[in-house]
């Protein structure tokens, strides 16, 4: 018998019991958790809640000009349920802190906001959460249930859209400038 | 659990786009051929745990550097595998060498179906020089082809062949030493 005719078969037997040898299941947690990291860092993070804000204006816009039905019905409009579990946003887009920029806001108009109101009927758990500001027409604001005068409809008002770390636009919040 | 039947490469493509479904398709699908590896190059469970996590770390930083062109994504994971493993060897050389004793009244090989057989020879594998060992583990344990091993060892296929050849002798020498003393026993 030579070696190899010996060797083979204890070799084999070896890979046979180790073949079911895994890494544990913390290290692909902990690996997932440094992949969420890395795809969050400055650019692609910001892209993609900038690209997630521009769909729901684009979705937003689209529903607020289609045409009316000839005859509408009658309908009472529920006030909306607001939401109430926002996590704390962590990331924001960059302001500048230079002090005149802040002295002009602090001369400027006040906001007011709105609650948010959810776009999603099953949003994400959210750790992270970046707030997009976007501008779109008031018309929008009937799609959450908020009343708009028909002469206004076609004003554009500001909004802030609390974009998930998927990129998912979850909530929706009007502001007003007082 | 859905199997996610896209290549490698495709995989490989959707997760530097973001994709973290296709990291962890492509981590369920690499990570036990490269723990099992370091595990048999090292015989130590956190030196391979450890291997593995970074490992895949370097995929997610530098995972662009990736050239089909040069091998498989397999071979490109074994080779930084490879390259983390050696250099653990050799920080720990000569704290904890592997015993090449394997005194027993009885032959080794006689019964692979015992646990006590299969001990020894991972402890054969593990004592012979990383050059050979890596052949050994790579051609013999993970069942990778000796042009793969080439590129994860970077050398010719001939090197890889004449290794493997080697260390066979060298684990036949080894275990069959303590088959003969007891046949004269």
């Amino acid at each position: 018998m030579s070696g190899d005719d010996r060797i083979l078969p204890a070799l084999k037997a070896l890979a046979e019991q180790d073949s079911t040898k895994e890494a544990p299941a913390e290290v692909e947690v902990r690996l997932r958790a440094a992949f969420r990291r890395k795809r969050r860092r400055p650019g692609l993070w910001w892209a993609a809640a900038a690209a997630a804000a521009a769909a729901v204006v684009a979705m937003i816009a689209a529903y607020s000009v289609r045409p009316k039905p000839v005859e509408p019905a009658q309908v009472v409009i529920e006030q909306p349920k607001p939401v109430h579990d926002v996590p704390v946003v962590v990331s924001r887009e960059p302001e500048p802190v230079k002090q005149a920029a802040r002295t002009r806001r602090r001369a400027g108009p006040r906001e007011i906001v709105t609650d948010f109101f959810p776009l999603m009927e099953a949003p994400p758990p959210l750790d992270r959460a970046a707030l997009v500001r976007i501008n779109l027409p008031a018309s929008a604001m009937r799609t959450v249930g908020l009343p708009v005068r028909e002469d206004r409809l076609s004003e554009r008002v500001q909004a802030d859209v609390l974009v998930s770390e998927e990129g998912l636009a979850t909530a929706i919040r009007f502001v007003k400038f007082q | 659990m859905l199997i996610d039947v896209s290549s490698d490469q495709d995989l490989l493509r959707r997760m530097l786009g973001g994709e973290e479904a296709a990291f962890t398709a492509l981590y369920r699908r690499r990570q036990g051929g490269v723990f099992r590896f370091a595990l048999q190059m090292t015989g130590n469970v956190v030196i391979a745990e450890d291997v593995t996590q970074e490992v895949f770390m370097a995929l997610i930083e530098h995972g662009s550097r990736f050239d089909a062109e040069k091998g498989t994504l397999a071979s490109f994971l074994y080779g930084i595998a490879r390259n983390l493993v050696l250099r653990r060897i050799e920080k720990d050389r000569g704290s904890e060498p592997v015993e090449d004793d394997f005194a027993t009244d009885e032959d080794v090989l006689a019964d692979l179906t015992r646990q006590e057989t299969i001990d020894q020879v991972r402890r054969a594998v593990l004592s012979l020089p990383p050059a050979y060992r890596e052949a050994v583990v790579l051609c013999d344990l993970q069942d990778v082809s000796y042009q793969e091993a080439a590129v994860v060892l970077d050398c010719p296929v001939g090197t890889v062949r004449s290794r493997l050849n080697r260390a066979r002798a060298m684990l036949a020498q080894k275990l069959g030493r303590q088959s003969a003393a007891a046949r004269v026993l």
